[in-house]
């Protein structure tokens, strides 16, 4: 039962924004009810409940159910100019709050009692990444990627000629 | 018109060179043709007037790069991006080469590999060896190049041995050690173009041409912290985390800002469970690539002043710790002793209050029988609803959009100074500034902008006299002639004496002038919020009634509200304070709540477009703290009101049902054309100041001495030691 709810349900819709409506607000309703009712195209497919999540067999543990995983795509470091890797996407957990990291009093390095927050898994496309959740029964969300709009660009534009009033001195 | 100009079969190579906006940075004018070229045997398409580095891009044909950046103009000074273009005697310049219509190219010949190691050799020769001790390493292009392109050994036998260039003081931010400038001259282009900082330039020629602000001047800028990002050597770095960390020991979170209202796209570094540095995140529609030293480095106020502990007032006024439950029955027994009753219970939420504890708060504070829900505006405006009015979301916010700006051909400030406001929009009107020919105009305190504006006058009257039309001048006329004019009013007018006038004015004037400012394709009225939290508060309608501004409260709950005017909060009131630091608003309270901060929970920010942003948590938070919804769904069990929800699913579907555009993340809804209503000094006069984070934080305390009261201090030292955590 348990298991069923979760499939229906990722922690949050997934929202694209081009999304089209959602009929009922919820006022007094439990999620799982509320969903229930309603069926936005944009959230888990119903086919997938048919799906052996791998949680059922691997022995993971049963906290993992408790816990979302983002699914994004990294932005570019702005350190640098290199783009590789940006095309990835990228799965990782969100992290727990209380008990998930601490300083060891002793040496001062970073303990940490969640077994996943090293974990950091890269797929080819975004349908990969979000399969792999469902695979897994994890419950996902998906940060939309950014657009970029780089203008096209020229060197001669250093030397355009501009009337009116001079408006930058470059003092390169 | 989101073009899609590259025909390379990379996912990635559509979205690199669309074009947004008609009006854009360069002004070369036949721009409608599309250009075939070849490169690496691979044919792309891309616009006219585009350099050959961006169609190599597209090709998915990656070209190493010092001095070519997306975001400023072409130098073309490095030469590192040569390639070879077939019938051309030499190698070219990619970055500084336009793309040719069936030009054959390629990018990975021994020509062009011999070319680019003889440009790598020059620029070691005189580059010293110190990654070991350089903040750059680890991300560094120097570094990462010279692996590919670098020579295993050196002809260099100069006997004076390697150039040296002294530094260069450039204020508590920036760190400059000036042997490794290899003179890309990209900060120099980020002074000149985007921060407007035109004293930082370049002296000498060859061997000797040095980066600096020719006079011992520091970079009085509030976006120099992008130049760190800029220098792709370790000539410019970080001074507050000079020696703190390497970038692979630091686990980056993809968060929101909410130190202004912008909503800056931002990563998250920590390690362990200290924040590290705050590194921006590329978004086109909000902050481009820049994030403003604010956002940047106030993280270290992260770590003083917290709360950790509940903290309960004891009969001697000092706060004593207590735990969780104590501190809750503490607050269940305030309420029932004061014996607060419907509209005397009021909450006061803050700056940094989150989008879900609002909900949960306003939820709480309704099914108490209350209406009093305040914020902390200046003075006494936030007890009585906003003058403009929180029914049309367009009253409020900012219309046209951060990347609309751009578009706008005549723009009027009213009452703010955007560069303290929104230090990254107003980085937007610059640019928009020196490329176009727009003009701009301002009624308010006169304020260094970074561009150049026709001074209309300081007040209301002012405001209206332009508005009649009764002023002559360029900027009225070509004002009257705007196709897409801009009025951009600062949040600080609806906190203003003249507020409701000035509101009352712009919106009959939009109105009269019909077509003009509104219509569908262009909302020229902007309303530009400075505080993160306030646009989430008028959208969820956490305001308070007509009624309710003349109630004493008797008990008051302040969420995150810092800079509310303890003269408002009457002696006998019980107040309870939910926050994360230990700043004014704790001061007041009887009780007070440790929450968490920006960088601790994952919640949803508003910002002044209206558009909804979904932040994400890097550390855990200090202590006992908690997320700031869970405690107030606590509390709503201890005091006996019953909330519908109670996972964060719950919260968001209860979000989704008082408008469903608070959830749809990094969407933009488009606001209605309806607008109801629309000394004017800017409320902010201390930029790096102006919350419990940056109030608590060193660098912006030691960027208030540089920059705003201007004293004669030694950064000698700063960052030297590395500064103690509050764990
Ligand atoms: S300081 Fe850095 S960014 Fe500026 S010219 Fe030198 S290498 Fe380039
Ligand atoms: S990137 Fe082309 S010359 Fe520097």
């Amino acid at each position: 039962m348990m298991l069923a709810r979760r499939q229906l349900v990722p922690l949050v819709r997934r929202v694209a924004p081009s999304i089209s409506s959602r009929s009922i607000a919820s006022d007094a309703v439990s999620p799982a009810q509320s969903v229930a009712a309603t069926t936005p195209t944009d959230v888990v497919p119903v086919a997938v409940t048919e799906l052996l999540t791998a949680e059922v067999i691997s022995g993971a543990p049963s906290e993992l159910r408790h816990r979302a995983v983002r699914v994004y795509q990294p932005t570019r470091n702005t350190m640098q100019s290199g783009g590789a890797k940006g095309e990835r996407w990228r799965i990782d957990f969100d992290i727990l709050q209380g008990g998930g990291r601490w300083e060891n009093p002793l040496m001062g390095y970073a303990s940490s009692a969640d077994y996943m927050q090293g974990a950091r898994v890269t797929f080819k496309s975004q349908e990969d990444a979000i399969n792999f959740a469902k695979q897994q029964g994890w419950d996902y969300y998906v940060q939309q990627p950014t657009v970029k709009r780089i203008p096209p660009k020229n060197y001669s534009d250093n030397y355009l000629y501009r009337p009116n009033k001079l408006r930058i001195c470059k003092t390169k | 018109m989101l073009r899609i100009v590259a025909s390379a079969s990379r996912p990635s190579s559509v979205s690199l060179l669309s074009v947004a906006h008609r009006r854009n940075l360069s002004s070369t004018s036949a721009r409608q043709a599309d250009i075939t070229l070849t490169v690496d045997g691979k044919e792309v398409t891309v616009p006219q007037g585009s350099a050959l580095i961006q169609a190599c891009e597209a090709a998915g044909s990656p070209i190493p790069r010092f001095c070519y950046h997306d975001r400023l103009a072409i130098a073309g000074n490095c030469r590192m991006c040569l390639v070879e273009v077939a019938r051309s005697p030499k190698p070219v310049a990619s970055c500084a080469a336009p793309a040719m219509p069936g030009a054959v190219v390629f990018t990975n010949t021994p020509l062009v590999h011999e070319a680019r190691e003889g440009v790598m050799e020059f620029l070691l020769s005189n580059h010293p060896l110190d990654c070991p001790i350089c903040d750059q390493g680890g991300e560094c292009d120097l570094q990462d190049q010279s692996i590919r392109y670098g020579s295993d050994r050196t002809r260099f036998h100069e006997i004076a041995g390697k150039r040296a260039v002294s530094n260069k003081d450039l204020g508590p931010i920036v760190k400059t050690s000036m042997n490794r400038c290899i003179q890309c001259t990209r900060c120099v282009r980020f002074a000149n173009e985007v921060a407007g900082v035109e004293d930082l330039g370049t002296t000498g020629r060859g061997n000797d041409l040095q980066i600096g602000m020719y006079v011992e001047k520091m970079m009085d800028s509030e976006l120099s912290g992008n130049v760190i990002d800029l220098c792709p050597v370790g000539a410019l770095t970080s001074k507050p985390y000079a020696m703190q960390a390497r970038p692979w020991e630091l686990k980056t979170t993809e968060s929101v800002d909410v130190l202004d209202a912008l909503g800056s796209n931002i990563r998250v570094d920590s390690r362990g469970v200290q924040v590290m540095r705050v590194q921006p995140r590329t978004n086109d529609n909000v902050n481009e690539e820049w994030i403003s030293d604010k956002t940047r480095y106030a993280y270290d106020g992260l770590r003083f002043q917290r709360l950790t502990t509940p903290l309960i007032k004891g009969p001697d006024n000092r706060f004593v710790t207590a735990s969780w439950p104590d501190a809750l029955a503490a607050i269940a027994a305030g309420l029932n002793q004061t014996g607060a009753k419907g509209n005397e219970i009021k909450a006061i939420a803050g700056h940094l209050a989150d989008t879900e504890t609002l909900v949960v708060l306003k939820d709480l504070i309704n099914r108490l029988g209350s209406d009093n829900l305040a914020s902390d505006l200046e003075g006494k405006y936030g007890n009585a609803p906003p003058v403009h009015g929180i029914d049309v979301r367009s009253n409020y916010s900012f219309n046209s959009t951060i990347a609309g700006v751009e578009s706008a051909d005549a723009i009027l400030l009213v009452g703010t100074n955007p560069r303290h406001e929104a230090a990254v929009l107003n980085s937007r009107i610059r640019k928009s500034w020196l490329h176009t020919d727009l003009v701009v105009g301002m009624v308010g305190t006169r304020a260094d902008t970074t561009y150049g504006f026709e001074h209309l006058g300081e007040d209301a009257k002012a405001l209206e006299k332009f508005l009649s039309g009764k002023v002559k001048g360029e900027f009225a006329e070509r004002w009257a002639q705007a196709k897409r004019p801009l009025i951009m009013v600062g949040s600080s007018m609806a906190e203003h004496a003249d507020g409701e006038a000035v509101f009352g004015m712009l919106a009959r004037y939009v109105a009269a002038t019909g077509e003009r400012i509104v219509r569908e394709d262009w909302n020229g009225f902007n309303v530009l919020q400075r505080v993160a939290s306030r646009p989430a508060l008028y959208e969820t309608g956490f305001v308070p009634s007509r009624a309710a501004t003349s109630t004493t409260p008797k008990f008051i709950f302040l969420l995150n509200a810092d800079e509310v005017d303890p003269a408002s909060i009457p002696a006998d009131a019980f107040v309870v304070y939910q926050g994360h630091h230990g700043d004014r608003g704790a001061a007041l309270a009887d009780v007070c709540l440790p929450g968490c901060a920006y960088t601790e929970k994952s919640s949803t920010w508003v910002n002044t477009e209206g558009r909804s942003q979904l932040g994400r948590a890097a550390v855990p938070p200090p202590g006992a703290a908690r997320e700031d919804w869970k405690i107030v769904r606590a509390l709503s069990e201890v005091l006996g009101v019953d909330l519908p929800y109670e996972d964060l699913v719950g919260v968001r579907d209860r979000m989704w049902a008082i408008s469903p555009s608070l959830v749809r993340w990094d969407g933009l809804e488009g606001t209605s054309l309806e607008v109801a209503k629309a000394g004017l000094g800017s409320l902010m006069s201390n930029f790096y100041q102006t919350d419990v984070v940056s109030r608590a934080s060193v660098t912006m305390a030691q960027c208030t001495r540089a920059f705003v009261t201007r004293e004669k201090t030694s950064l000698e030292g700063l960052g030297k030691e590395p500064l103690q955590a509050h764990a």
